[in-house]
């Protein structure tokens, strides 16, 4: 039997200096560097190792502006089937929520799917809400910060889930929805041929009108939270150079923390 | 004196060595922060007849910071960018810093264009904000050992994987002031003082002059970084570039910047056998232009050996993909454009193809990310290197690491990869061959079991160094002499030319006093 394996990718900034819209306190990402948000890098290569030892077909799927084909493309090279990027003016400034919903009418469309794959978060958001919510919209399970998994049977899998404490054991039934971390796998490079072959790839484009939809859940007006203020975090510039040798200056470290209240680390301390 | 001189025995102890892991001895210690303190130090130490060792960040692997008695000189304090200029002619920025900064230090302050300003003048801030403002700029001198100083890059001439395209430090270098023992300084820009028919009278900022005769040897046509860089009719400024701090402490230090390519990309590709590989290198040292590649870089199959092992049982090396049983050849170009890149990525396909070499397992970086793990595995081939000899040396603590630096001319390199392997597979030592192959400069590094296996390694190395030599190579390419490879310096140029070098070195400092032991053994009569 084969999967059908869908991916949700998003195209980042490639740095953390980032220009914001002052309207929509939204980040600009047109004209800057932009890349594949690093965990999706994980769902994919997990998706495109199933694919290799189960045999099924992966189709990648983003939301974003005309030039997050881009990373579209390179997800075609390493071995992905299929690629739709969700571009229209009208899905701009969606929140987790509309963006969830959004996305939940495209993989709608596509049919039939087994399990879905998203990186545990976006390296700009940070949110990690977008995954979970599709999995509600979808009405299917989801399981967050997957690990490890295997396959019990074709339909069931066994997922590691890592957890503040440690992991957690969860087995489930396809069709499901995980998010994961890096731990999961260590992703591959694109092989030159596979660059070769997304040179002519087609990426598909679908707008709003292409998905059954309602308008007012969509974009900037169908979110339902919006961004009031965004600020630079405050760089703190009390730093103090100390000089010396290596000794005078682990005094003089270890005074000044103590004059702040720092207080050294008994053995008993350390064993609470 | 001001400044202060450290005496305490435990203090001085960790500046006694270099990572060449060889002790020396020295009385004292001193770490100048400004060129005026470089002065006092030396001064002082003149009135005192006292030799002294100037020391960077320590990185050089041939001993060159390892002092040798007297007092050491530290420039690690050394460590501000000075100012900014633009280069009108050649359309370029031109940074200016201390002989202790650190290449990792200039690099991020590229990157984040993040200088500390402190103290710059009114013109170098303006061209500084100009900088800002503008696109990328690098300082494309490069070095696997980012924690070198600038200052040791230029004493050794450095050079790293894209010297292949953008040429050792010599090329980065506009300009250099250098303080003499005595205390006298220069100032040096590119194309102002040169050399005629191998005279040279070198004018000093207090209008004194330095006359001399140039040593007569040739250079090999190789990278080379052995003894002084001499040519004939040569700029002046050169010869200081790669004098390993024999002839002058240098105190200041100015960059050419270049444009920051829009599109750097790697590719490693694997290959079963040794000829193949050998065939694909010929095939992209045909590539010259704007085609020329940044790096060729070669790992024998022992390099990715080594690497697949600690990443199967120490899980190390995470991002990088699980190496193949095979050799590796990696190759990074930096263009001006995407469809450059496209254009490139075909040809390659057809080299590839032809030298045997599968394009859907060859590894592509064309992301910034993807990069940055090709090129840390580039590092972490020296750096595997170096955990598995400190390892072997709590077992053996006489055991240290060989490593060559030798290069040889182009139509020499298949015989000396021969040469290599089938004198190391004679003698039974376990050997990995890496490197800058595109310069047909391989690191051959042994790592010795025993006692035995070194003296047999050390022997080993001597004799490649006298078949090296014949074939018109170098017995260092960019590490220098310092003070491990004197024996070899002498082999490469012969007695007369060791004698022309030291009557050079005596026009600059006629006592002996710096670096003494650096290049040539020390002088009885000094």
């Amino acid at each position: 039997m084969s999967l059908e394996i869908v991916v949700c990718v998003k195209q980042v900034p490639a740095s953390t200096r980032v220009r914001l819209n002052a309207a929509t306190n939204t980040i600009i990402r047109e004209g800057i560097e932009m890349m594949l948000n690093p965990f999706d890098a994980y769902a994919l290569e997990a998706a495109l190792r199933i694919k290799t030892s189960m045999g099924g077909r992966v189709t990648v799927i983003s939301m974003g502006i005309p030039s997050a084909a881009e990373i579209l493309r390179f997800a075609l090279g390493l071995g992905a089937d299929r690629a739709v990027l969700l571009s229209d003016k009208r899905f701009a400034g969606a929140d987790t929520l509309a963006t969830a919903y959004s996305l939940a009418a495209a993989v709608r469309k596509l049919g039939t799917w087994d399990l879905i794959f998203c990186g545990r978060q976006a390296v700009d958001g940070d949110t990690a809400q977008v995954g979970p919510s599709l999995a509600q919209k979808l009405g299917i399970p989801h399981l967050t910060a997957v690990s490890r998994l295997e396959f019990l049977s074709p339909q069931r899998i066994l997922c590691e889930k890592m957890t503040d404490e440690g992991y957690q054991e969860v087995a489930m039934e396809l069709p499901a929805l995980l998010t994961v971390v890096k731990e999961i796998n260590t992703p591959r490079f694109l092989s030159l041929e596979g660059y070769l072959e997304t040179l002519g790839a087609v990426v598909e484009i679908w707008g709003a009108d292409d998905l059954d939809l309602d308008p007012s859940r969509i974009g900037y007006d169908g979110s339902a939270t919006w961004v009031m203020s965004t600020a630079a975090a405050e760089r703190c510039k009390n730093g103090k150079e100390i000089d010396g040798s290596p000794q005078e200056v682990a005094a003089k470290i270890l005074e000044t923390l103590t004059q702040q209240g720092w207080q050294s680390l008994t053995s008993e301390d350390r064993h609470e | 004196m001001r400044l202060q001189i450290v005496t305490q025995k435990d203090e001085i102890l960790p500046y006694l060595r270099d990572e060449s892991n060889w002790t020396g001895s020295a009385e004292g210690i001193s770490f100048p922060q400004s060129e005026d303190e470089i002065r006092e130090a030396l001064l002082f130490h003149a009135q005192r007849h006292t030799p002294i060792t100037v020391q960077g960040a320590r990185t050089g692997i041939t001993g060159g910071a390892v002092p040798h008695g007297g007092q050491v000189i530290n420039l690690s304090r050394c460590n501000r960018a000075l100012g900014m200029a633009w280069d009108e002619g050649k359309q370029r920025f031109l940074l200016t810093v201390q002989p202790g900064m650190l290449f990792s230090q200039v690099q991020k302050g590229l990157a984040d264009k993040a200088f500390n300003t402190e103290g710059w003048s009114r013109e170098s801030l303006k061209v500084y904000r100009r900088f800002c403002s503008e696109g990328g700029w690098s300082f494309t001198a490069d070095i696997t050992e980012t924690s070198a100083s600038i200052g040791g890059m230029v004493s050794t001439n450095a050079s790293g994987a894209k010297s292949y395209l953008y040429g050792p430090m010599r090329a980065h270098v506009e300009g250099v002031r250098v303080l003499l023992a005595d205390g006298r300084a220069l100032a040096l820009r590119r194309g102002e003082q040169f050399a005629r028919a191998g005279n040279f009278r070198l004018r000093l900022e207090d209008d004194t002059y330095i006359e001399g005769k140039l040593p007569t040897y040739r250079m090999p046509a190789v990278k080379n970084a052995s003894g002084y860089y001499i040519k004939p009719d040569m700029d002046l400024l050169d010869l200081f570039i790669g004098s390993e701090g024999t002839l002058g402490i240098v105190a200041e230090i100015t960059l050419a910047l270049s444009k920051t390519p829009a599109r750097a990309w790697g590719l490693l590709a694997f290959f079963s056998e040794t000829k193949r590989a050998l065939q694909y290198v010929q095939a992209l040292k045909l590539l010259g232009g704007a085609q020329k590649p940044a790096a060729i870089e070669y790992f024998d199959r022992a390099c990715l050996d080594m690497i697949r092992r600690e990443q199967m049982e120490a899980h190390s090396h995470k991002g990088l993909p699980l190496l193949p049983a095979a050799e590796g050849v990696y190759v990074e170009f930096h263009q001006p454009a995407q469809v450059d890149v496209d254009a490139r990525a075909l040809q390659m396909r057809v080299m590839l193809q032809n030298a045997g070499a599968d394009p859907a397992e060859t590894w592509l970086a064309v992301t910034p990310q993807d990069l940055e793990k090709l090129i840390s595995f580039r590092h972490a081939v020296p750096e595997s290197i170096n955990r598995i000899i400190a390892e072997r040396k709590r077992e053996d603590p006489t055991l240290t690491k060989l490593g060559t630096d030798m290069a040889v001319p182009d139509d020499r390199l298949d015989w000396v990869l021969r040469l290599y392997t089938e004198s190391l597979d004679k003698l039974g030592l376990e050997g990995l061959k890496f490197g800058h192959i595109g310069d047909n400069h391989l690191h051959v590094n042994i790592l010795p079991t025993d006692g035995q296996d070194y003296l047999r390694g050390k022997a080993l190395f001597q004799e490649w160094a006298r078949q090296i030599i014949n074939a018109g190579g170098t017995v260092s390419a960019e590490h220098g002499i310092g003070k491990l490879k004197i024996a070899q310096l002498s082999e490469m140029y012969g007695a007369r030319a060791i004698a022309e070098m030291r009557a050079l070195k005596r026009c600059f400092d006629p006592l002996g006093a710096l670096n003494p032991g650096t290049m040539f053994t020390v002088e009885e009569n000094a």
